[in-house]
């Protein structure tokens, strides 16, 4: 089973966290939203596959190129 | 009485040409992936349309008088065609002595050589096809001293950038002086994987530094062109390179005393896209696509992005306008909100000087809140950089049409106006605009009055929605301080109309353009 990391582009905060551990999601789908100069900004899924683990909380302060969450497909 | 002997040895001089270092060098050449130099110029240029220049040019050997071999010159070049329009084209053959510089009476290309001064003489584009290493120490035993950094100069590199379109490829590992070559064009490109490129290789930076680095980590494309925008844009493979070049020269004039070309365009310039009503979210903290929004404006698949991964908080791309070439610069509120970091700031400011040298028109789609703040950002003179594409903006006389998408705040705001022109604004309803946005903005204007308040939280929100109600793009449209609010689905129209219009005005402001100053 292939992860794969996916990373903050910019820095900002985690706004809302919109997906669980666990869920599957699909390309293109907001694993999250984070919030950076007054914008949301969603965290797109960039393949298919499962989420094995969220690594920030919401409030959280994140940096660019931070790794935000980890998908198995 | 013939000179068939003489036609015969010519034929045999050109055969060794055509064979480069050999077949077990181009054999080790291939294995890397990577195309001959005479590969590289086939693969690039019309079928059939290169006139090679100074093919004899080599080392020969002589036993007895005749000549047994010549090692070619590590660099091919001549004349050519790219759809129809002649070129000057070169590059080092890697083969032969890894591509270093060869001492011979004049040079062939690189920095100073004749396939520069063809481009210049004759006004035509100049692509390089880089693959070489520069100097070699081996130079020195072979003229008995050391040469001074410039012996061969970037003078005439330096002039073709007021001139001719200048595009630089890396096609393989290049240092030193080709590197340098590389950073002086108008467009660069490199091949992913392939290719790399730094002023010094890893053997000279363990010995410099200690630090042990490959080639690829110090150099590919992950840090020339995503980090550090060295090159502008990377190619998948040779192939994907060459069309990359034919499509960027697609755009350009053949030299500043020309006009870019203009195409026939099927595309209605009237053409209304729904799409454009709704794909601004009315909550303004929400991001939008702008590369989608800008794609239904323009003419139907004009774009040809440049520097698409580097300083993302804008998108620099050029494109067509009913068949004319314009430059679009457009902010990305998905990255910094579209706020203008170092690199956006550095990469719109050679945009526009890009675009302002070859007369191609500027449209600016803002939505840009200011210049990037936080630590960060200051540490990393995001003022100077903002200020000198201001300034960089401020000077260019190539006309602009400013159409205000969202947000257009503050320097970085201003900066995307035509204020030595027609100054020609357009605002779309969902357009707001100030010296700073009314977040923040009010708190610090008004802290004594929030203070003084017996619930500071509600004051300031009741301060916030009275601005905001002033804020209203036909307020301002009402003062003719905006020249006009449109419905989205006008803008193509709009824009397709003006820029027609300026065709005279560009075709009688050719020519170089004159900078003066000094950009902070």
């Amino acid at each position: 089973m292939a992860t794969k990391e996916v990373r903050s582009e910019i820095t900002g905060s985690v706004w809302k966290i919109v997906k669980q551990v666990g869920d599957s999601v699909g390309e293109e789908d907001a694993l999250m939203i984070l919030e950076s100069m007054k914008m949301e900004i969603p965290v797109l899924a960039e393949a298919t596959g499962k989420i094995a683990e969220i690594r920030v909380k919401e409030g959280e302060p994140v940096a660019e190129g931070q790794v935000l969450a980890v998908l198995e497909s | 009485m013939t000179w068939q002997p003489e036609a015969d040895e010519l034929a045999r001089r050109r055969a060794f040409a055509d064979a480069l270092g050999g077949p077990e060098a181009i054999d080790r050449h291939h294995a890397q992936g990577r195309l001959t130099v005479r590969e590289r110029i086939a693969g690039l240029v019309d079928a059939g349309s290169f006139q090679e220049v100074g093919k004899l040019t080599g080392k020969g050997t002589y036993e007895g008088g005749r000549l047994v071999k010549v090692v070619p010159a590590p660099y091919v070049m001549g004349l050519a065609s790219i759809d129809g329009r002649p070129v000057a084209v070169g590059g080092e053959d890697f083969t032969v002595r890894g591509g270093t510089s060869w001492g011979s009476d004049r040079r062939k290309g690189g920095q100073g050589g004749f396939v520069e001064d063809l481009a210049h003489e004759y006004r035509i584009p100049l692509v390089n096809l880089i693959d070489g290493a520069g100097g070699s120490v081996t130079s020195a035993t072979r003229r008995g001293y050391t040469v001074f950094p410039g012996v061969h100069g970037f003078e005439r590199s330096v002039q073709l950038m007021a001139e001719v379109p200048v595009v630089c490829a890396v096609m393989g590992t290049a240092a030193g002086g080709p590197a340098g070559r590389a950073i002086l064009a108008h467009w660069s490109v490199m091949v992913k994987g392939t290719s790399q490129v730094f002023a010094a290789g890893p053997p000279v930076v363990e010995r410099s530094l200690g630090q042990k680095i490959d080639k690829e980590a110090l150099g590919g494309a992950a840090v020339a062109v995503d980090m550090a925008g060295t090159i502008d844009n990377a190619a998948d493979s040779e192939g994907d390179c060459f069309a990359m070049i034919r499509r960027y020269l697609s755009y350009m004039p053949q030299n500043v005393w020309e006009l870019p070309p203009a195409v026939a365009c099927d595309d209605p310039p009237d053409r209304r896209e729904e799409a454009l009503l709704t794909i601004v979210p009315r909550e303004r903290r929400q991001p939008y696509n702008m590369r989608k929004l800008l794609g239904l404006v323009v003419d139907r698949d004009s774009t040809f992005e440049i520097q698409p991964t580097f300083g993302r908080a804008v998108i620099t791309t050029l494109a067509r306008l009913n068949g004319k070439v314009v430059g679009v610069i457009a902010n990305n509120p998905m990255v910094n909100g579209g706020a203008m970091d170092v690199k956006a700031a550095r990469k719109q400011a050679h945009f526009i000087q890009l675009c302002d040298t070859f007369h191609i028109p500027i449209v600016f789609l803002v939505d840009v809140p200011g210049f990037m703040v936080g630590q960060q950002a200051e540490q990393a003179a995001t003022l100077r950089e903002g200020m000198r594409s201001v300034y960089i903006a401020l000077q260019a006389t190539v006309p602009m049409l400013t159409v205000v998408i969202r947000k257009c705040y503050g320097m970085a705001g201003m900066g995307t106006t035509d204020k030595n022109g027609l100054d020609f604004k357009i605002a779309w309803p969902s357009a707001e605009w100030g010296s700073l946005p009314v977040e923040g903005g009010a708190a610090a204007a008004f802290k004594r009055e929030i203070q003084a308040a017996p619930d500071p939280a509600a004051k300031l929100r009741e301060l916030e929605a009275q601005l905001r109600e002033l804020a209203s793009p036909l307020l301002t449209a009402e003062a003719f301080a905006v020249e006009d609010v449109i419905d989205p689905r006008e803008t193509r129209a709009y824009l397709c109309r003006f820029v027609d219009a300026m065709q005279g005005r560009l075709a009688t402001t050719l020519g170089i353009k004159a900078r003066a100053g000094v950009p902070p």
